[in-house]
């Protein structure tokens, strides 16, 4: 562990055969138990916005509604003390709910109560504009000081009073701003709608089948929110010049494609935004560079990968390349670089494979779902295997031979959608 | 500054910065280019000059004039295959540290067999060759002088820059008395604090009403105008250090708004929020180890290695 407290570690093949372009390494980044280069008194350095949905869908089941006033209530009580917290409603436009002025209240007992109040009045009543809620989120951050500024959406449904266009260039203005886990509750949302807004802002997506386990949700949620330390981490590529960096994806623990999230520091080095830390955690990172060819014998650099916060580099790690003859060296494959392929293939499966059942095309569905359930086995993602067996009959799991179920809960694929990127370790 | 077996120089000693070449490895017909001296074992700080490149040989594959091992153009290997893992053999090439600045300003070479300038690519120039100072047998780390001193004696090539008259301009270097003096009166964390074995000169030219020395902080929205964030990093420079003034006679003072660790101008600590009027080679220590020099006007430059004496035996740090 380095004085950072953050670790870099590079698992690949470095040996390539001659004439070898291909370099592919997974870098995992894991925190030490008390990170914490934030200022002191991280709490401070903190601003929460629960963003609740209050269209009329809401009220159906009228239950909905309740628990989301519940579970935001239950947030808000785990919001520490002096840390900026707002709640912010929304349907076709959206307002402050807490405090009412549009600024952001500091937590303590007295204010927390006043938040919940406030909350136990919303009613249900109007549309779905994603992207003005997260308008109001961002203008209410810009106006406070924080360095790790988190929100939390609620929505049932679809985002049906903007245009998807309107969503995205808000989420280009919200980008670096804020991160946002975001919930989906019952089975009326979208899931991809959901996807684009926390895969920007590099939080995860869920679905809250029923309304009761909101509250809990939203708890562990704001939990996890509290215990970060280090905003803004970006893992900084640099290439050779001969070289061309041909993607950096997130792979556990889930996958998340960082490549198009570039911030262009020179020709020869990128930076890629991996969000906020917390203590204790680990991530792996699958990165892929196509270099020049050099000759046999030779070594090259084929990446330079610094995870940095705004200046302070925490941590470095390695890719190289080394070509050689023996092919016994060349041709081995890294066990946690094939895992981690697989793992983006089976997510890749399952959304083209619940994509193509959709479209009533049930050839290519069970083909790309039959795929899934044997990379889901291959590879011990169980938890994924699980929600794949509410969707298909398993005939043979190594072959991955399915048939597709002809009744299928809407909730179960749809969890099956959200957490298809959710990924599993391989033991080095 | 580590020189790269294509010839590129690099601010990284273990990987080109600009190729990713594994720094230490056997350029092309090195073997005969041998002299007899160099740091043994391939310690930090070491490296063997590339062999000599043959100026007139073409790349086969593109035609680009060869300026080292590999074609600057297209990467194609002049050597051929060759195999040297780990550290370079002894007695590799002239040892003296490669002189100059980052790679994206021009720098001087000490190749021994200069090549025609190649085409920069990427922001990147080709110096003016120079011949490289002739440096002692088996230099050891306390006999080797500040890279940044023969930067400066060789460098004919600064002699072009425009420089207008009365123009100031601040000289970073690593400063080796300096540094033995802070490890002198510093405590265990202090140790941890290596000098760097190499160190890029940099030069900043003086502008507008005032000049932050600092380094570069994205969440504190801080953009020094003389950035030393590295690399190499010296960690005992404050994001923000001190400030050069323009003074109303035309030349410049330093103040230092509160630093962590304080700042000396020719060996003697300043009061923080005091302004000091500076004056031609003047210096000023911040840091472990980091000495700027301020220069006024062109011609009398002076090297950032520290001509006057370190006066001062109590920095905080």
């Amino acid at each position: 562990m380095t004085d950072s407290g953050f670790t870099v570690d590079v698992d690949q093949n470095q040996y390539l055969p001659e004439g070898g372009r291909d370099v592919s390494a997974v870098v995992t980044v894991t925190s030490g138990p008390d990170v914490a280069i934030t200022a002191p008194g991280a709490g401070a350095g903190s601003a929460e916005i629960i963003i609740i949905d209050c269209s009329g869908s809401m009220d159906y089941p009228p239950t909905k509604m309740s628990q989301a006033r519940a579970a935001t209530a239950a947030a808000i009580d785990v919001v520490r003390d002096g840390v900026g917290f707002a709640v912010v409603a929304g349907t076709s436009t959206a307002w402050p709910v807490f405090p009412p002025d549009g600024s952001m209240a500091v937590a303590s007992p007295a204010s927390r109560a006043a938040a919940k109040q406030a909350v136990g009045a919303l009613r249900a009543n109007g549309g779905t504009a994603i992207g003005k809620w997260l308008g109001l989120a961002r203008e209410i951050f810009a106006g406070y000081p924080a360095q790790l500024r988190h929100a939390i959406l609620l929505t049932d449904g679809k985002n049906q009073h903007e245009t998807p266009e309107q969503l995205v260039a808000e989420l280009g203005q919200c980008e670096g701003v804020f991160s946002c886990d975001c919930r989906g509750v019952g089975t009326d949302w979208e899931v991809s709608e959901l996807r684009t807004v926390s895969s920007a802002l590099l939080g995860t997506v869920d679905i809250v089948p029923d309304p009761a386990g909101l509250a809990a949700d939203f708890a562990a949620m704001m939990e996890n929110a509290m215990g970060k330390q280090v905003a803004d981490v970006s893992l900084r590529v640099w290439t050779p010049q001969t070289a061309t960096l041909k993607f950096v994806k997130q792979v556990a623990p889930a996958v998340e494609d960082l490549t198009g999230r570039r911030t262009q520091l020179s020709p020869q080095a990128g930076d890629f935004p991996t969000g906020a830390w917390g203590p204790g955690e680990s991530r792996d990172y699958h990165v892929g560079v196509e270099v020049a060819a050099a000759g046999l014998g030779q070594e090259m650099l084929a990446a330079r990968i610094s995870l940095v916060a705004g200046t302070e580099v925490l941590g470095q790690g390695l890719v190289r390349a080394i070509w050689t003859d023996d092919e016994a060296l060349s041709t081995k494959i890294n066990a946690r670089v094939a895992h981690y392929t697989g793992q983006a293939e089976l997510a890749d499966a399952i959304q083209e494979g619940l994509e193509a059942r959709k479209q009533g095309d049930e050839e290519t569905a069970t083909a790309k779902l039959g795929r899934a359930v044997a990379l889901a086995h291959q590879s011990g993602n169980e938890d994924t295997a699980k929600l794949l067996a509410k969707v298909v009959d398993v005939v043979d799991v190594e072959a991955g031979t399915v048939r597709l179920k002809k009744k299928v809960e809407d909730a179960d694929e749809m969890a099956l959608d959200t957490r298809s990127t959710k990924t599993v370790r391989v033991k080095k | 500054m580590a020189v790269c077996p294509n010839g590129h120089d690099s601010a990284s000693d273990d990987f080109c910065d600009t190729c990713g070449m594994r720094i230490g490895s056997p350029p092309a017909g090195s073997s005969s280019a041998a002299s007899g001296h160099g740091a043994p074992g391939g310690a930090p700080g070491s490296w063997p000059a590339p062999g000599p490149a043959s100026a007139d040989e073409p790349c086969p594959n593109c035609a680009t004039p060869r300026t080292g091992q590999f074609c600057e153009a297209c990467g194609y290997n002049f050597a051929g295959p060759r195999f040297s893992p780990g550290p370079p053999p002894p007695g590799r090439g002239p040892a003296g540290p490669a002189p100059g600045g980052g790679y994206s300003q021009p720098v001087p070479s000490s190749r021994p067999q200069p090549p025609p300038p190649g085409p920069g690519t990427g922001g990147y120039s080709w110096s003016q060759p120079v011949p490289s100072a002739p440096s002692s047998p088996a230099p050891s780390a306390a006999t080797l002088p500040p890279p940044a001193r023969q930067a400066a004696d060789g460098a004919p090539s600064m002699s072009s820059f425009p420089y207008p008259q009365a123009t100031w301009t601040a000289v970073v270097g690593a400063d080796r008395a300096y540094y033995e003096r802070v490890q002198a009166v510093t405590g265990p964390e202090g140790a941890a604090v290596t000098f760097p074995s190499y160190y890029a000169e940099r030069r900043f030219q003086l502008v507008g009403n005032q000049m932050r020395i600092g380094r570069r902080s994205v969440s504190r929205g801080l953009a020094p105008e003389i950035d030393l964030t590295g690399p190499p990093a010296d960690p005992g420079i404050s994001r923000l250090h001190a400030v050069l003034i323009a003074t109303q006679d035309g030349n410049w003072a330093v103040l230092d708004p509160g630093s962590a660790n304080g700042t000396l101008v020719n060996g003697a600590e300043i009061g923080v929020g005091d302004q000091i009027s500076l004056h031609d080679g003047d210096r000023i220590n911040l840091g472990a180890w980091t000495a700027i020099t301020v220069h006024r006007g062109l011609g009398n430059s002076h090297p950032a290695g520290g001509r006057r004496h370190v006066t001062t035996d109590d920095p905080r740090h």
